[in-house]
């Protein structure tokens, strides 16, 4: 496999605090550069990767640890200030859609414009023009100004021409993350059509599942360097966890990172099982809240526990909303929600914890990553399934029979 | 594979000459969208392109052809200024709107590559509608008042290149000082104010020539668009030929060209991070 894009120890460097105040002083510091007083930051220090040929990368990280940074490095539009990027073939980047739309211009013209911002010859949007209008689905609204639309059907329209650019690489931020979950389907699609069709694709996103889907490799920047490299489910996976590494070791009680009124507060989580400390698929499990109430009055409330996997997936739901039932707080409290036989397999979970005031939509708190556990092994069936089915989630209660 | 990478380095400048071969057809398409959107929602449309310069002539003419009653030979004084007004248009509208050019397209430059320059540039296209709606009513009043083409007409592009050398140098200039120094939007209005009185649109050059020493002569003539307006009417008209003064212009045209371009270069690579 050859190399399509090869980034060799790129540093950008941003000044901070003031610019240079007076006219002269900046103009003669264009003429004869030197090295100003004032203090540096590193949104990228000493980058380096390769991506090859043919493959979809997806670069992962928090805000402001470099990714837009260097997309915009990469797209040409920012300079880097050390290193070097060499991009063999044909490049796109959309680091947005619809870039340069004139609201007074109808949805015709706008194609017309953004696709050759996008670098598309006016031929080729003139042949990919119905299937543009096609893929957007407002051909009823293609003559009427963009400033009429509705902001889906701005983005549609935007994302439609963005879709059908055809480059060998083609760098993407965030711009999946546009329109309602049936456009986003259908734009997943389309961005997964153009990995399989052989273009090399790098993709910055904070949707996880995104990146998996469509990446098999990620980079993973942190505060301006590459933090790790390699495979895209491991490295999703090993960022996820250290997010949570505030709460795996915070108590409930201590946690700022909640949203609610506060009325009633949850304090800690504990999992109680037969064997200490030992959660095992196909046995009882106890899950129990410490809850205080910070209302003089007795507090009738909701309480719910969601239970995600490691990917932050949603598995299940225990809720007294279920039983359609109201709990009285008063003061602390503990609140029991008793599972009989554990239907999860091996690996480790999260847990949200979500407190209502009388109602669903009065929250009182609510934590996200409230605890973890693991499920260490299973006792469900025969020992033999266990290390066959490694990725399985749920485990099932069955028998099997011939009649 | 043969193909020579895209190199991106702190030497190299983001912007490379066959880029603007490449990004040609945006070219036509940010001066099309300028033009479709310039009397968007306006009721008489178009109309205003014509409105503006009727009425800034007429102004003209009475203030200088009625009140100050200026000599400008045979030629009636309206005539004459409608020849002025035909650079003075289009360079008042080239320099203006290249030159918060940049500004006005950030969010683009922040989000996508393209040669910086062809924004700029394409406002010296839009320009030249103005300018023929001028010409157009020169054309209209020199009928009215039975003027006719001069000969010299064939030295008329000669003197439309130095407009749209002159026009677009300042533009381009102003767009990439702007970018660092926002003061530049409030000079911008302030210079096209000035200038129109400074040059010699509604007056012939002789009536500066005759009342001012020779030391501020040269500083006259230190606006390029002094020769210029001067040229369009020789060149139409057959009036007066450019003075000897006008190399003067013609030496601050070509630095004024020159210097923009060469700082526009110092600062295209840095655009995103200062706009």
């Amino acid at each position: 496999m050859s190399t399509a894009i090869e980034i060799s120890s790129v540093s950008k460097h941003y000044t901070l605090g003031r610019n240079s105040d007076t006219l002269r002083e900046t103009l003669s510091g264009i003429f004869s550069p030197k090295k100003a007083n004032t203090s540096l930051f590193k949104a990228l220090d000493n980058v380096s990767f390769n991506v090859e040929r043919g493959e979809s990368v997806g670069i992962i990280g928090k805000n402001g640890a470099g990714k837009s940074t260097l997309l915009k490095i990469l797209s040409r539009i920012s300079q880097p200030t050390e290193g070097e990027v060499k991009i063999f073939g044909k490049v796109s980047s959309l680091l947005e859609v619809g870039t340069g739309f004139h609201p007074e211009l109808t949805g015709r013209e706008n194609i017309f414009l953004n696709g050759s911002i996008l670098g598309m010859s006016r031929i080729e949007i003139k042949l990919k023009l119905d299937q543009i209008i096609e893929f957007s689905g407002i051909e009823q609204f293609l003559d009427t100004p963009v400033k009429r639309y509705s902001s889906g059907m701005y983005v549609r329209l935007a994302f439609a021409v963005a879709a059908h650019l055809d480059p060998e690489i083609l760098i993407v931020d965030e711009v999946l993350s546009v329109g309602d979950a049936e456009f986003q389907q259908k734009c997943m699609g389309k961005m997964n059509e153009v990995a399989s069709g052989g273009r090399t694709i790098l993709f910055v996103s904070h949707n996880m599942d995104a990146v998996k889907r469509l990446c098999p490799k990620a980079v993973w920047l942190k505060q301006g360097t590459v933090n790790a490299e390699g495979k895209s489910d491991d490295l999703v996976r090993a960022y996820l966890d250290e997010f949570s590494t505030i709460s795996k070791f915070t108590k409930a009680a201590d946690r700022t990172d909640r949203q609610g009124s506060g009325d009633l507060q949850l304090q800690d989580v504990q999992l109680l099982t037969e064997e200490d400390n030992k959660i095992v698929s196909g046995k009882p499990l106890r899950i129990r809240l410490q809850i205080k109430s910070n209302i003089i009055d007795p507090a009738k409330c909701l309480v719910t526990v969601g239970i995600r996997d490691a990917d932050r997936r949603r598995i299940g739901t225990l809720s007294t909303r279920f039983e359609q039932k109201l709990l009285t707080l008063k003061g602390h409290s503990n609140v029991y929600f008793d599972i009989p036989k554990l239907t999860l397999a091996p690996g480790k979970y999260y847990m949200n914890v979500f407190i209502a005031h009388r109602t669903e939509n009065d929250i009182s708190d609510w934590i996200e990553d409230a605890a973890t556990f693991e499920v260490s092994s299973s006792s469900f069936h025969s020992q033999h399934d266990e290390h066959i089915y490694t990725s399985d989630i749920v485990k099932f209660d069955f028998k099997s029979s011939v009649s | 594979m043969s193909e020579k990478p895209l190199i991106i380095s702190s030497k190299s400048s983001l912007f490379q000459f066959r880029d603007l071969k490449a990004y040609k057809e945006l070219f036509w398409m940010l001066a099309w969208r300028d033009f479709k959107v310039r009397y968007a929602q306006t009721t008489v449309g178009i109309l205003w392109a014509f409105i503006q310069p009727i009425l800034t002539i007429a102004i003209l003419h009475v203030v200088f052809g009625k009140f100050v009653k200026v000599d400008t030979g045979n030629t009636p004084h309206m005539v004459f200024t409608a020849c002025g007004m035909m650079a003075w248009t289009y360079f008042s509208f080239v320099m203006t709107n290249a030159g918060s050019s940049i500004i006005s397209a950030q969010s683009m430059v922040k989000k996508i590559y393209f040669p910086r320059i062809i924004i700029p540039l394409s406002k010296a296209l839009v320009g030249l509608i103005d300018m023929a709606i001028t010409a157009t009513i020169l054309a209209g009043l020199m009928i009215y008042n039975q003027v006719s083409v001069s000969s010299n007409i064939v030295y008329l592009p000669l003197f439309l290149a130095l407009l749209m050398i002159t026009s677009l140098s300042i533009g381009i200039l102003f767009s990439a000082l702007s970018i660092r120094f926002r003061d530049i939007q409030y000079l911008i209005p302030f210079v096209v104010q000035l200038g129109l009185y400074i040059t010699p649109t509604a007056y012939p050059s002789s009536v500066a020539l005759n009342s001012l020493p020779q030391w501020a002569t040269i500083i006259y003539y230190l606006n390029p668009m002094a020769v210029i307006v001067e040229g369009f009417r020789w060149s139409i008209l057959g009036l007066a030929p450019p003075s000897i003064y006008s190399l003067i212009s013609f030496a601050m045209i070509a630095i004024l060209f020159a210097f923009s371009l060469y700082f526009f270069k110092k600062i295209d690579s840095k655009i995103a991070d200062l706009v």
